[in-house]
């Protein structure tokens, strides 16, 4: 019964985790269509940018990670501006290709430079525990990412929701031409959220990197949590990722004790098929664009 | 159906058998020999680039032609390569039955996953195919059946004569191309094509939307198992996290993509391209990968249609053409009118 609880609890702030992962990728769908294959692998790279630059800062990872966001933003708005803004309006097909390209070219360069080790970043949180009773022992790790992402979500949903720049996001994702009649330069906004979903995977490749840790290759695999959480809560519901993020963690983690670890993953995935079979657009996937 | 139709059928727009059905001939008797003739580098070569024209024309078939695009498909390869294994290592059996069992339980499985990812659409149908390909290899992995991550060496491969080998990939991408192009010039052709114009007015005028999807995702995964055993006789040694990988499905793409989506000769193309592509920079590890998406993004920026659909808009060729009447070509009316009135001419 204790283990049980212990599932529950850890799967909970799990999701909160996988939350922060998956948010990006849903900003990118519900405001431009647009399904970002390398999602993952830009996550890990800014996972491998904290590392780096913490390593070349004395050690601190705040000094780092702020760094991380501000180079992923330039790294974003490049990305966006150069490549993907050009194919968007050609449909959701070659969009897709083309950040499947980047995914591969990214994943690749960090093996050849960094080879296919096992990486992390310090965490200060790692020994601590937060909570510790008979029934349950909370990590302050696990607590720590549960609250950044939560609060990461309530500040996007906030931003979207109630400033006049969120009011330009939605009005280009429900209606691009309306929206550019109306004096809203389009192409410039795409830019703006790509650089917030990459700002947004950088907390993502933080938290990964600080209580997992990561290989270069560890970009895809942290793309298909991405998909299930976004798949989940709907595509393009901000909100809807955390509840996303929380199901397939305690999914997993229930799995985990139901089955044995082994099956850990494969319980996560089939819980997502199921759900998507059940819901085709997602538990909160209503209000997204068609 | 008469002779005269049936032929009529089969070649497009009445046009005789010209120099491009002679060149293909030519070009096909010339690859089939060449095990006679070429070196052993040259063979090898030529035996990867058959077995990748018919992944790539399986995944057109899918992506191109049905609209479905599946980052799934490397489970049917899987799913071949493991029943070769299974057959062949483990019960003692022949190869020849290890096509057979492997056509059966791919043919099932594509039926049962067909019915959850069916439902899904777009961009959801590809992550859920990624989803339930990344699925079984998780499986596989924690399968006893299947020696859990250890896999099997496939014993029975290691006997047969490389020219032999050659030829079964040889038949495997010559029948993937012909398979194709028979389809298109089919009642499902004519019906996909309806469906990718206009899918509510090809519903209305009785085109079942849903079955004919199946059929092709169907052949497509069928098709695409009993090519993964002809490449595993060459490779000889299954192990889950490279069977069902991701890559399979990274070099489907790039081939279709960059060969020409929605064209019969451009996974051909691709394919050549691929496949030399890799084995020049095989003595770079990490950098042929990072070429070969630099190429696609390129490559989708520039030519949107990859390499054939850029020819074919520019020039108007093609090898293998699937249209009946130029009336009916593509989403393009005006494109469509402007052939007509030259073949009038």
């Amino acid at each position: 019964m204790e283990l049980f609880v212990q599932s529950l609890v850890s799967g909970l702030l799990l999701g909160g985790l996988y939350a922060a992962v998956g948010v990006g990728l849903s900003l990118v769908f519900g405001i431009m269509g647009l399904t970002n294959i390398a999602h993952g692998c830009l996550m890990i790279l800014s996972s491998f940018f904290i590392m780096v630059f913490a390593r070349h800062m004395s050690g601190s990872v705040v000094a780092a990670f702020i760094l991380t966001v501000l180079v992923m933003c330039v790294i974003g708005a490049l990305l966006q501006g150069v490549l993907i803004n050009r194919v968007l309006a050609k449909g959701p097909e070659p969009a897709l290709l083309v950040t499947f390209g980047v995914a591969i070219v990214i994943w690749n360069v960090l093996q050849l430079i960094f080879g296919a080790d096992f990486k992390s970043i310090p965490s200060p949180m790692a020994s601590v525990n937060a909570v510790n009773t008979r029934w349950v022992v909370i990590s302050g790790e696990y607590l720590f990412n549960f609250a950044v992402s939560a609060a990461l979500i309530l500040v996007l949903h906030l931003v979207i929701q109630k400033t006049l720049f969120g009011r330009a996001i939605r009005a280009a994702a429900s209606n691009v031409v309306a929206a550019e009649l109306m004096g809203i330069n389009t192409g410039r906004t795409y830019i703006y959220i790509m650089c917030l979903a990459l700002a947004t995977g950088s907390v993502g490749g933080l938290l990964v990197g600080q209580t997992f840790g990561f290989y270069s290759y560890s970009g895809m695999s942290y793309l298909i949590i991405a998909f299930g959480v976004v798949v989940i809560g709907g595509m393009g519901s901000i909100i809807g990722t955390l509840l996303g993020g929380v199901i397939l963690g305690v999914a997993q983690l229930l799995g985990a004790y139901f089955f044995g670890s082994g099956v850990q993953i494969l319980v996560g995935y089939l819980t997502l098929l199921t759900l998507l079979t059940l819901r085709p657009r997602g538990l909160l996937g209503n209000m997204t664009r068609e | 159906m008469t002779a005269k139709r049936a032929l009529h059928s089969l070649v497009p727009n009445g046009k005789s058998l010209g120099v491009k059905t002679f060149a293909v001939l030519v070009a096909a008797v010339a690859s089939a020999l060449l095990p006679l003739y070429g070196s052993d580098y040259a063979v090898s070569i030529g035996l990867l680039i058959f077995s990748y024209i018919s992944l790539g024309q399986m995944w057109n078939l899918l992506a191109g032609y049905s609209g479905l695009v599946s980052l799934g498909q490397q489970a049917f390869i899987g799913i071949g390569a493991y029943t070769l294994a299974k057959v062949t290592t483990v019960y003692g059996q022949s190869i020849a039955l290890s096509f057979f069992v492997t056509a059966v339980c791919a043919a099932a499985f594509a039926f049962v996953i067909s019915f959850p990812i069916f439902k899904l659409s777009g961009v959801y149908f590809t992550i859920g195919t990624w989803i339930v390909s990344e699925s079984a290899l998780v499986f596989f992995r924690n399968w006893k059946f299947v020696n859990f991550d250890a896999g099997y060496n496939i014993v029975a491969a290691y006997k047969i004569p490389m020219g032999a080998l050659y030829l079964g990939s040889f038949v495997i991408g010559v029948v993937s191309v012909a398979l194709v192009f028979l389809i298109l010039r089919s009642k499902i052709g004519l019906a996909l094509m309806a469906m990718r114009d206009n899918p509510g007015a090809a519903e209305a005028r009785g085109v079942y939307l849903y079955r004919t999807k199946l059929v092709c995702f169907l052949i497509s995964s069928v098709y695409i198992a009993v090519t993964g055993v002809v490449l595993y006789l060459n490779i000889a040694y299954v192990k889950p996290g490279a069977t069902f990988g991701i890559d399979w499905a990274v070099s489907m793409v790039f081939i279709v993509v960059i060969g020409g989506i929605g064209t019969i000769e451009g996974p051909i193309l691709g394919a050549v391209i691929y496949v030399i592509l890799r084995q020049y920079l095989y003595n770079f590890p990490g950098i042929s990968m990072i070429l070969l998406g630099a190429v696609a993004v390129t490559v989708i920026l520039l030519a949107p249609k990859g390499i054939m659909g850029a020819l074919h808009g520019r020039f108007g060729f093609e090898l293998f053409s699937v249209r009946r009447t130029a009336a009916f070509d593509g989403p393009d009316r005006e494109e469509g009118a402007r052939i007509s009135v030259k073949q009038r001419r």
